[in-house]
């Protein structure tokens, strides 16, 4: 249309409005319910407490010979979680979804600039302020650099908040896609190794001194947004151009974002859904004929059935497919990882099985809504064992060569032969307690797995999931109990080391009866509860 | 005829149902007697607690009071008996949406008891009654929304119900998908079968139904053959609205800047 005849009545910014818009969407999430409020408060107050001792640490350590490797790694760790953040928590940005404006007739450049705004407001840039003070006080010397540093921090807080806000609407047009899977998975996968690069990086400073960071901390100095604290720190060393140059790096790379950022806004609100097109041109794929193999291999009736479907939903469902590749990953890494550094003990071998057995937790979440189909087949407690077994079957399928194969691995790789026999009871009898008080959580304290975003528990239901998965896991270990008394027991007496060899059928068959136990004692809370479990996995 | 015979035998009784959440009261209360053999249309504005009510009747939600019976069995005391005898096709509720069409057949017929050979072949006629023969490779996350109804019908239908009930089924459907759907459902009545189905649109009530309960906030306003709750009104629609209570509101006088040109 004319913007000519529009220009002298329109031009109102609509920054204000957004900015309202997004106090109001947070003041109205927090009425919602008590609950909310008191989750928003406490995380909100630990997060403050956690920067304000953070700046004082960062002030009092203001000259000390390596804080300026400190303050542009911190920064930088600061942005890496910026630019994940959104893959794992949408709900931060969820409030400003830029798809739910597509009909107002806004134009790319203002609504950038207004989300920026908002994106301002929160207890995420709060942190990141009060972290960001503390990074650029404890570099800053002189009055030159403390100019240098106001503008720094602005800076640096943009980038980290635009470097969100970009992820996220590329991260839509992601998930608008049904390529959005791969991404999960691939989400999935960068926290596993991203924390496992964290415990490293964390052992190697417990080891050492702060001087190793140094040349990692030359490099990210000219990386933004660490290079505006690598900007001040220049400036208190007197190299003035380098300063400069630093900040101008900040602000290009900003611009860049922001340029990245306004350009996928325009394609996300000007072209189709891709799921409408999918549907027309996706071309049809023969998909029966690779479970038709499947299928032969496994039991018949409903066990069968339910095995089957688990399994397809393992490969095909990105929610379960990420949780899976998550599992397999860590459950690798850790032990593997930390037995090829010389540090750790066949016993980690146990964590594959742990990590693994927590697939077994929430099974009806997995489910979403379609549970409803499950529900109507499910009469008698009966009907509710088999399809729990059905379901614990599946994931042993998986589950216990590879748990298998890890403890070997790890047993392998420290070469601790002797120790495999009681390292593998030990693991089977941990995956049969895991799958018990999987089993029963499952029908106790169902939770919904929303299907948007990456976010795994639904609003409200936080409560629920820690005490399916935490308390679950602490009963596990309790039930394990007898088999680690055992173990221990075969390391320490004197005649034990001869008995370790029986852990491996001890633990299996503890293991199993576990698991056993577990499902008869959860089919007929299922088979009681079937609505009230429908309700609860019906909110995502 | 199999109406002579389903004179006098109730395909559902719902005596006394309530349900609230929190402060609100969904369904306030309800009897229904429907009969059996035939086409029963459950209409009434959003919100009026049709969902809920075709929810509780069928087990997928707990009711606080009140009881429900299909084909003289009481769904929550017997559910081996009441669950072997319907088909649902509920609204706002997801399917295993990463199966293909064929699978989720399969999946929901096996899952049943039914024996394999026979899933198969009842799936591969459904589908093509269906035309979902060409897509039924395609994962269900893909299907459109008329294509999605249909699935959820066959997989409904699958096991063949005494009792079918499905929640808004031609809502955000095609014609020709809604014509495929009724003929399927027209062909499954006249051998005896009762379907119950909920709806907000009224010409396609009256044009399908044999029988017709009206709810609005909560309770049922009125219940019977068509013709007799249609009773002097020309339409359904007109019946329905003196039923709910809704004036003719004169919109117009308020909302005089709209239209025109001018802004």
């Amino acid at each position: 249309m004319s913007t000519a005849t529009e220009a002298p009545t329109a031009a109102p910014s609509i920054t204000p409005v957004v900015v309202r818009l997004k106090l109001s969407l947070l003041r109205n999430g927090l009425r919602q319910s008590g609950g909310r409020r008191a989750a928003f408060i406490t995380s909100a107050v630990v997060a403050l407490l956690f920067a304000a001792l953070q700046l004082l640490g960062l002030v009092l350590l203001r000259g000390h010979a390596h804080i300026a490797s400190v303050a542009v790694i911190g920064v930088a760790v600061l942005a890496l979680g910026w630019a994940v953040m959104p893959l794992f928590f949408p709900s931060g940005d969820e409030t400003l979804d830029p798809t739910r404006l597509v009909m107002l007739p806004l134009r790319p450049r203002p609504l950038v600039n207004a989300l920026l705004a908002a994106s301002l407001i929160g207890i995420g840039p709060l942190f990141t302020v009060l972290l960001l003070v503390g990074c650029v006080i404890s570099v800053a010397h002189g009055a030159v650099a403390l100019a240098v540093a106001v503008l720094a921090l602005a800076l640096a807080l943009l980038v980290c908040v635009a470097l969100a806000r970009t992820v996220a609407a590329a991260n839509i047009r992601l998930l608008t896609s049904r390529k959005g899977r791969d991404l999960a998975v691939l989400s999935g996968l960068v926290i596993a190794i991203g924390m496992q690069v964290v415990n490293f990086g964390m052992q190697r400073l417990g080891s050492t001194d702060l001087g190793r960071l140094d040349p990692v901390a030359d490099v990210l100095r000219w990386v933004p947004p660490a290079s505006a604290v690598g900007a001040v720190d220049s400036a208190s060393r007197g190299s003035y151009g380098v300063a400069v140059a630093q900040l101008a790096l900040t602000a290009a790379v900003l611009a860049a974002l922001l340029a990245v950022w306004g350009r996928s806004l325009d394609r996300l609100m000007t072209s189709p859904d891709s799921s409408t097109l999918q549907a027309v041109d996706a071309p049809v794929r023969k998909r029966t004929r690779e479970g038709g193999g499947l299928a032969r291999l496994l039991p018949s009736g409903r066990t069968g059935t339910v095995m089957e479907r688990s399994l397809r939903y393992i490969w095909r469902d990105p929610k379960t497919k990420a949780a899976w590749a998550t599992s397999l990953a860590i459950g690798l890494i850790v032990p593997v990882f930390n037995a090829l550094q010389g540090t750790g003990t066949p016993y980690f071998a146990c964590f594959a099985a742990g990590m693994l057995g927590i697939q077994m937790y929430n099974q009806f979440g997995q489910d979403t809504s379609a549970f409803w189909m499950v529900a109507l087949t499910i009469s008698s407690p009966r009907d509710a064992y088999v399809e729990l077994r059905g379901r614990a079957l599946a994931l042993l399928a998986i589950t216990l060569p590879y748990a298998t194969l890890v403890t070997v691995l790890t047993t392998g790789l420290l070469g601790e032969w002797s120790r495999l026999p009681e390292v593998l009871g030990l693991s089977f009898a941990l995956l049969g307690a895991m799958l018990a008080t999987g089993a029963w959580t499952s029908a106790r304290f169902p939770y919904s797995i929303p299907q948007e975003g990456f976010k795994n528990v639904a609003p409200g239901q936080a409560g629920l999931a820690w005490i399916s998965i935490f308390g679950g896991m602490v009963a596990a270990a309790l039930l394990c109990s007898p088999v680690i008394a055992l173990t221990i027991w075969s390391n320490v007496s004197a005649t034990g080391g001869s008995w370790s060899r029986l852990l491996l059928p001890v633990g299996a068959a503890y293991g199993a009866g576990l698991t056993l136990l577990g499902l008869r004692l959860a089919a007929p809370r299922t088979a009681a509860r079937l609505p009230e479990i429908l309700t609860a996995v019906s909110k995502g | 005829m199999e109406g002579a015979v389903a004179v006098g035998t109730s395909a559902v009784r719902v005596q006394g149902l309530w349900k609230r959440f929190g402060q609100q009261v969904a369904v306030a209360g309800i009897d229904l007697e429907l009969p059996a053999g035939k086409f029963v249309g459950l209409v009434g504005p959003n919100g009026a607690g049709k969902t809920t009510t075709l929810s509780m009747v069928t087990g997928l939600l707990r009711p606080d009071q009140g009881a429900v019976e299909i084909a003289g069995h009481d769904v929550w005391r017997d559910p081996v008996a009441v669950k072997a005898r319907i088909g649902v096709l509920p609204e706002g509720l997801r399917l295993f949406e990463r199966l293909s069409g064929r699978e989720l057949l399969s999946y929901s017929g096996r899952l049943r008891g039914l024996p394999g050979n026979e899933v198969d072949r009842r799936a591969t006629q459904l589908l093509d009654v269906l035309d979902l023969a060409g897509a039924q490779h395609k994962l269900v996350v893909d299907y459109s929304t008329g294509m999605r109804k249909k699935i959820g019908l066959a997989a409904a239908l699958l096991h063949n119900p005494e009792v079918l009930f499905l929640d808004e089924p031609f809502e955000g459907v095609d014609p020709v998908s809604a014509q495929t759907i009724r003929g399927v459902l027209e062909r499954y009545t006249a051998s005896g079968a009762t379907v119950v189905f909920s709806s907000h649109v009224m010409e396609l009530v009256e044009s399908l139904c044999d029988w017709v309960a009206v709810m609005a906030a909560g309770r049922i306003r009125a219940q019977g053959p068509l013709a007799e709750v249609r009773g002097e009104a020309p339409t359904l629609q007109q019946a329905f609205l003196e039923l709910v209570g809704a004036r003719d509101r004169d919109a117009g006088s308020h909302l005089d800047w709209l239209g025109g040109g001018s802004r």
